[in-house]
């Protein structure tokens, strides 16, 4: 007797899973155009639900034309000037910007989690202040953040910062301490200064583990950064959506959700795609023993 | 044969509160033995071994590697774990010649030819080591999980070998190899032993390796009149080389005796010693 659909021993076709993989997209895009539909035949006004040749206007306008209108583009201007001082590459740009300075402050953080994992003086010192820190919920920071370092960019940067900052460091003092005390030793034996050892024998284990724990972060740090840029700013995606929520600007705001969506996917596939090619030897699930067994 | 390493009346203990794993421990291991620490799990013959690390101190009493204390783990002694003996990210022969590099090059060295050189001078050394552990060329761009266990363990002894310890030290380094691959292996480390005159020490639970192996076998025991109190030598006895088959069994039923030990009084220990060093004497006679 086969099992049946619902049995957790069900084996669905290659076909079949696929097809069950894109259907609640299918089903979401399809509800939606029904319900657009519907609600502009009642209503010609309608500002909620779009059609989808509207967020095809409202995104074209956003991608050739530049975002305040004093900054009117000269006339007949290539289309390379017209996307380059559009809306949405302005927006793009500064939020993009605010993400990478974020992404390299998270390296020093990689870094002190190491020395802690490793150089008993550096944990003794840092490991109990990081875990209070980490218990602060970084949002309610930052009123006092604006106070200190002004409206400007290193506010937002700092609220990023501030917020993932301790959850890497934990991670990687742990992945730290997961090396196998062998590998240590055998380092040593084999005449490893602790500059090898931490740099050219941990780091280097640990690192493809590393990247994929600031991959898992990265929700966090777009968190962060709309959160900034939604409170106080005057460009960036964030910003954008927040100011034309004003005046339910639906045709850009779902059009600028979904960018965002795949932006935030591409980064995170071009990550793991990276991670797999720097590391031929990690395999995703654990790293395999070094030794026999 | 010169003392090399030398265990002096030292006592181990652990935890809160102190449980003590070895107790006068005493012993003189000379330049180029063969030696297996014998022993059940949990008797304290790891603890031993990382002793003559370095990477673990006594409460009481001292270990010296050539008249030196040794207070933490350097290249005096090679080192082959049990398990991740090797390291993960680097390719077979990266992992050979990890110890020759960091040895030797600094930053500066690396970045001039010279250290380029240097370099593909130590890459034919490793090639050479690869060869003689029985490896093929082309293993060595190989990462050390698509290996084998028992190839593991072989790239784990070159890479040991490769920067010339005085001292092997060896954690139960085939104890999780199949059956199958255990006598070649035991077969390459007597020759690599026999050929580099390196001191080796070799932890196991296995009776029939340590006797294949070693020149000396100690067996650590806890004491049946004071049991809490740790481990000592029950019994240090000297192998003839070659170990002949027949005399396997009958030696295998002492050490084991030993190792389990509802022992004996310290002058029945030291009777068993002197009868052994007259068993392995006329061994190496006949054997002759």
């Amino acid at each position: 007797m086969t099992p049946g659909i619902t049995s957790i021993h069900a084996k669905p076709g290659k076909s079949v899973t696929v097809t069950l993989s894109w259907f609640l997209f299918a089903a979401g895009l399809v509800a939606y155009l029904i319900t657009a539909a519907a609600r502009h035949r009642d209503n010609p006004e309608e500002r909620v639900t779009p059609t989808v040749a509207q967020m095809v206007t409202g995104m074209t306008k956003a991608v050739l034309s530049p975002a305040e209108d004093d900054e009117a583009l000269p006339e007949g201007a290539s289309w390379v000037t017209r996307l380059s001082r559009s809306m949405l590459w302005k927006d793009t740009k500064a939020s993009g910007l605010r993400f990478f300075y974020s992404m390299a402050l998270l390296l020093p953080a990689v870094m002190l989690g190491l020395h802690m994992g490793l150089f008993p003086y550096v944990g003794a010192l840092f490991l109990r202040f990081v875990l209070f820190f980490d218990k602060i919920v970084a949002l309610s920071l930052l009123p006092i953040l604006f106070i200190v370092f002004g409206i400007d960019e290193l506010s937002k940067i700092m609220l990023i910062v501030v917020g993932v900052a301790p959850t890497i460091i934990l991670d990687t003092f742990n992945l730290t301490r997961g090396v196998p005390g062998e590998q240590i030793v055998k380092a040593f034996t084999l005449g490893a200064s602790d500059f090898d050892v931490a740099y050219r024998v941990v780091l280097k284990q640990i690192w493809p583990r590393v990247l994929n724990s600031i991959r898992l972060n990265l929700k966090a740090v777009m968190l962060f950064l709309f959160a900034g840029e939604m409170i106080a700013s005057t460009d960036g995606l964030a910003y954008r959506i927040a100011l034309l929520r004003r005046h339910m600007g639906m045709d850009l705001i779902i059009p600028y959700v979904l960018w965002t969506a795949l932006l935030l996917f591409l980064v995170d596939l071009s990550m793991r795609l990276l991670n797999r090619r720097l590391h031929p030897w990690f395999e995703e699930g654990g790293l395999r023993e070094g030794g026999a067994g | 044969m010169p003392t090399q390493i030398e265990i002096d009346s030292v006592q181990v203990a652990y935890g809160t509160p102190p449980r003590t794993i070895l107790r006068g421990v005493d012993l003189r291991i000379g330049q180029g033995e063969f030696v297996c620490l014998l022993g059940q799990t949990g008797c304290g013959k790891s603890t031993l071994l990382r002793l003559v690390l370095g990477s673990e101190q006594p409460l009481l009493g001292e270990v010296r590697i050539e008249g030196r204390r040794h207070t933490r783990p350097d290249a005096t002694c090679g080192y082959v774990p049990q398990r991740y003996s090797l390291f993960p990210d680097k390719t077979v022969l990266d992992n050979i010649t990890f110890g020759a590099e960091v040895h030797d090059a600094n930053f500066l060295s690396r970045l001039i030819g010279r250290g380029r050189q240097r370099r593909r001078q130590f890459r034919s050394e490793a090639l050479g080591y690869l060869q003689r552990i029985g490896l093929q060329e082309s293993d060595g761009a190989k990462y050390p999980h698509q290996l084998s266990g028992g190839m593991q363990q072989r790239v784990a002894i070159a890479q040991s070998l490769m920067t010339k310890p005085r001292i092997l030290l060896m954690d139960e380094a085939f104890s999780a190899l199949d059956p199958g691959t255990r006598p070649d292996m035991q077969r390459l480390l007597r020759e690599l032993w026999r050929d580099t005159g390196t001191t080796v020490i070799f932890v196991t639970h296995n009776t029939d390796e340590a006797l294949r192996l070693a020149t000396r076998v100690i067996v650590l025991a806890k004491t049946a009149q004071r049991p809490g109190e740790g481990s000592c030598v029950a019994l240090d006895l000297p192998v003839p080389s070659p170990c002949r088959e027949e005399e396997i069994p009958r030696l295998i039923t002492r050490l084991e005796a030993a190792s389990q030990n509802e022992i004996i009084p310290t002058e029945i220990i030291q009777n068993v010693n002197i009868q052994n060093v007259n068993i392995g004497a006329s061994g190496i006679r006949r054997a002759g």
